[in-house]
């Protein structure tokens, strides 16, 4: 059928905490035509997408079949509390058992409220639904909230009381609605309440985010369907992410793993991500991201969202690099812009940082090399004090070092500079030095001023009397140590606290593990080599992952694979995902009101239940109606010839769970 | 209606919202792109969203002038009154027979809001009446009226935004609201269809009167 020549082109653009990526890709070949950086613009991700899409350039804008997007909102969002309000609505919960067990903080909104109704074990009504109770607190909460969730005890068994709540408070206020059962087909009532909570705080959010991506693609004459990544790698269509952005939960660090996965063209390794921020940890077995069953957590926050099994650290290109009490060098965990990106901003700051290289160590302090500077223009509403004015108003034409900022202020410490505000909003941003910096310096990665750099590097380590190419090993060793402990924890599932290397290596530490840790490491025992080997190869992605990871690929005895194109594996993973859709059926006895006779067996598919006599009838049933409704859900998303696979389970109780998997390429646009 | 995209929708929505409450006048020429740019929307779900519009006779189209806003006048506001008032009766009817617990305690909700709303924040009053409306229509478990009623009300809602600055809100309403939900409750479908007309009849002799 598909006789024209024209290769299918394919946008994967990746929204990380740091950049945004986009690649441009011909499909059937896996050929990348081109990638482009922006640094990602936190209070309008349009911004950074547009640039990155006007910086690919792409000839015939309608030869783009298909465009995909992976992005940290939702998990962002959800770090920093930055979501709409809610209003959670808990029915048949029991307050004193979740009160006894401290678990209403994990609800992730204050305004929860408890209401007669839900079900038991086997679907049966344990209390009437209290519709007048909830219709009464809605219009009391309505105009304090943003959306609304609404959770019911053993709603994935029988939704009913999720629906009639639904309906009533529909028909008495316009604020959106979210249904737990919806969302998630398992039993753990708390995490269900949870992401209904979350996903309800998100709506708006990838809405305006969906309509942005749809803009940009508008502005650049692109026509094509837009897919959002999954936590699992997966995509799902733009309108489904719009309505559950609960699943985009960990969908950067999954497309980074599948773009890995599809560029090295291995199906088992281990993923290693290293990124501006974060350092994120993966893995891939039988060519499929590892998910993790007991549902996502982001920040405490336990969910039933099922992702990517990752870890993330913050330790990244552009970690912080300072001294600590002890003049110890620490790294992170703070991002901060590289010092050689802001002198070749502002040629002034070179100039400083020169002069300060040539003063004696005593003249400079370890804040000299922190520079704040102006990101844009603060809107009004955004300076509430004075000082903050001040504060702006010194930096508008040129970045200060922090001593120059105290000093001008006439304050003492930073915490009284007014600037923790304009910071997180991003008015005021941060730069110091950076492994990006010290990549500058040894010529490994050179786009920005190098001089810079060094000098700023010099003063580093004359304030430490140390030599500057040992220090830089140093740190080298100690940021390659941070991930090698972080691959070692992830993969082991064990702590281990590092501290005192020297201490531990010379037998003054009496931890085992932290000894084991060091000497497979440093090999510094005269008589005990250890080693720690990693059974499969490591894939590293991101621009700093060919700096940062052959000392672990080597600690760890195994191979390191960096494809062609590694630096922007995360935006080639967002288009390599495949689309997949899950049904998952619920089969369990109808039980009398005593609960010793079984009068027959329900199938319960989200929203409709149907009544079997024989238990083979309902299998029989639910199997067909799974499939059925994965592979319809599976085209409307758009997916390609979707294969469906059915899982059965059961848990034991005489209740069975019946999946349905729909899993195809996503259809490209014609 | 099946939504396909989500900036449509929103398109859809933002743009009836400033149809109805006259901030887009009727008969006013539609430019697709300053109301693109104005929404900050992209320039294909404005189109969409004025197609869906064109559907429900708030957008009309020529082939000669482009898009506008669709007129309001006399021989409208009859015609609309005329179909309005009697499917709005049988609305009633059909939800006197019909309704279920659950709606009961729908419309019993709302009429208390409404009680408790005070008399000057018309705008609200006037939102409550219309989820009023919708919750009759949905008791009546007709899908198809509701559709149909849900139409007609978005078109007499401009004549109530165009009769607002002389229009005091409806006493009569609440009073109205209570015996209905009463009749609907007792299975009156008679009186139900009766106290409906004559809410509706009132609305529709006062906007007449202040046009």
């Amino acid at each position: 059928m598909d006789t024209n020549s024209q290769p299918n082109l394919v946008l994967g653009i990746d929204t990380g905490g740091t950049y945004t990526d986009g690649v441009l890709l011909e499909y059937e070949t896996r050929r990348v035509l081109a990638a482009q950086k922006s640094l990602t613009t936190k209070r309008d991700f349009s911004i950074g997408i547009e640039s990155v899409i006007d910086g690919i350039h792409i000839e015939d804008p309608s030869a783009i079949r298909m465009v995909s997007i992976s992005t940290t909102l939702a998990t962002n969002a959800i770090a920093e509390g930055k979501g709409k309000r809610v209003a959670l609505l808990l029915i048949g919960y029991d307050p004193d058992l979740i009160d006894k067990f401290k678990m209403a903080e994990r609800f992730a909104t204050p305004n929860y409220f408890f209401l007669d109704g839900g079900h038991d074990l086997y679907g049966r009504e344990k209390k009437p639904l209290d519709l007048p109770g909830i219709l009464a607190q809605v219009n009391e909460i309505k105009n304090r909230v943003d959306a609304i969730a609404v959770s019911a005890y053993f709603s994935p068994l029988n939704p009913e009381h999720e629906q009639r709540a639904y309906k009533a408070i529909a028909s008495v206020c316009d604020l959106p609605v979210v249904l737990g059962h919806q969302l998630s087909t398992r039993l753990g009532s708390v995490e269900r309440a949870t992401t209904a909570a979350l996903n309800a705080s998100l709506l708006a959010m990838l809405q305006d985010f969906v309509i942005a991506v749809r803009r940009a693609m508008e502005r650049r004459q692109i026509e094509a369907p837009l897919m959002v990544v999954r936590g699992d790698g997966t995509l799902m269509s733009d309108e489904f992410a719009a309505r559950t952005p609960v699943e985009t939960i960990h969908s950067g660090p999954a497309a980074s793993a599948i773009g890995g996965r599809f560029l090295s063209r291995l199906d088992d390794a281990l993923i290693l991500d290293v990124g501006g921020t974060t350092t994120d940890i993966a893995i891939i077995e039988q060519g499929q991201v590892t998910v993790s069953e007991e549902g996502a957590t982001v920040s405490d926050y336990k969910t039933s969202v099922k992702a990517a099994n990752l870890l993330s650290i913050a330790l990244g290109g552009d970690s912080h690099i300072t001294w600590g009490h002890e003049k110890n060098v620490v790294i992170g965990p703070e991002r901060v812009a590289p010092l050689a990106y802001l002198a070749w901003k502002h040629p002034i700051v070179k100039q400083q940082l020169k002069a300060l290289s040539m003063r004696t160590w005593s003249q400079a302090t370890p804040d000299s090399l922190e520079y704040w500077f102006l990101l844009r223009e603060p809107q009004e509403s955004q300076t509430k004090s004075q000082r903050e004015r001040d504060l702006v108003e010194f930096l508008q034409d040129r970045p200060r070092p922090v001593p120059e900022i105290l000093k001008h202020l006439g304050v003492l410490h930073v915490a009284q500079a007014g600037s923790s505000e304009l910071m997180r909003q991003e008015v005021i941003g941060k730069a110091g030095l950076t492994s990006t910096d010290l990549m500058h310096i040894e010529g490994r990665y050179e786009v920005w001023d190098t001089e810079a750099a060094a000098y700023a590097w010099k003063v580093f380590c004359q304030y430490q009397f140390r030599d500057q190419e040992e220090l830089r090993g140093e740190v080298w060793s100690q940021m390659s140590e941070m991930i090698l402990h972080a691959a070692l924890t992830f993969l082991s599932k064990k702590p281990l606290e590092l501290r005192d290397r020297q201490r531990s290596l010379e037998g003054a530490d009496d931890d085992m593990g932290r000894w084991f840790f060091y000497n497979s490491l440093y090999q510094a025992h005269p008589h005990l080599e250890t080693s720690i080997r990693l059974r499969r190869p490591i894939i590293g992605i991101g621009a700093p992952a060919g700096i940062f990871l052959p000392s672990v690929a080597k600690a760890l005895h195994t191979e390191l694979i960096l494809p062609e194109h590694h630096e922007v594996a995360n935006a080639v993973g967002a288009i390599a995902g495949s689309v997949m859709v899950e049904e998952e059926l619920l089969i369990y006895p109808k039980l009398s009101r005593d609960g010793l006779e079984v009068f027959g067996y329900y199938v319960q598919a989200h929203d409709v239940r149907h009544e079997f006599e024989e238990l083979s009838a309902a299998l029989a049933h639910a199997r067909e109606l799974s499939q059925e409704r994965a592979l319809g859900a599976a085209l409307r998303s758009g997916a390609d010839k979707p294969e469906v696979t059915i899982e059965e389970e059961t848990d034991g109780l005489d209740t069975y769970r019946i999946r349905a998997k729909a899993i195809g390429n996503p259809r490209l646009m014609r | 209606m099946e939504w396909e995209r989500v900036d449509t929708k929103r398109a859809y929505e933002q743009i009836r919202e400033r149809i109805t409450t006259l901030e887009l006048e009727p008969g006013s020429v539609i430019n697709e792109q300053l109301l693109a740019e104005e929404l900050e929307m992209g320039l294909a779900p404005v189109r969409e969203a004025l197609k869906l519009l064109v559907h429900d006779n708030l957008v009309v189209i020529t082939p000669r002038h482009g898009l506008y806003v669709s007129d309001v006048n006399a021989p409208d506001l009859e015609q609309l009154s005329e179909l309005r008032l009697s499917l709005e009766g049988l609305s009633a009817r059909l939800a006197a027979q019909r309704a279920t617990e659950d709606d009961i305690v729908i419309l019993e909700a709302l009429r208390q809001e409404q009680a408790g709303t005070p008399a000057d924040d018309r705008r609200r009053l006037f939102d409550i009446d219309h989820k009023f409306h919708q919750a009759v229509a949905r008791a009546a478990h007709n899908k198809y009226m509701a559709d149909s009623l849900e139409r007609l009300f978005g078109l007499s809602q401009r004549l109530w935004y165009l009769a607002l600055p002389e229009l005091g809100f409806l006493p009569t309403a609440v009073e109205q609201h209570l015996d209905l939900v009463q009749a609907i409750k007792n299975g009156d479908g008679d009186e139900a269809e009766r106290i409906m007309r004559a809410h509706v009849g009132e609305f529709y002799a006062q906007v007449r009167e202040v046009l």
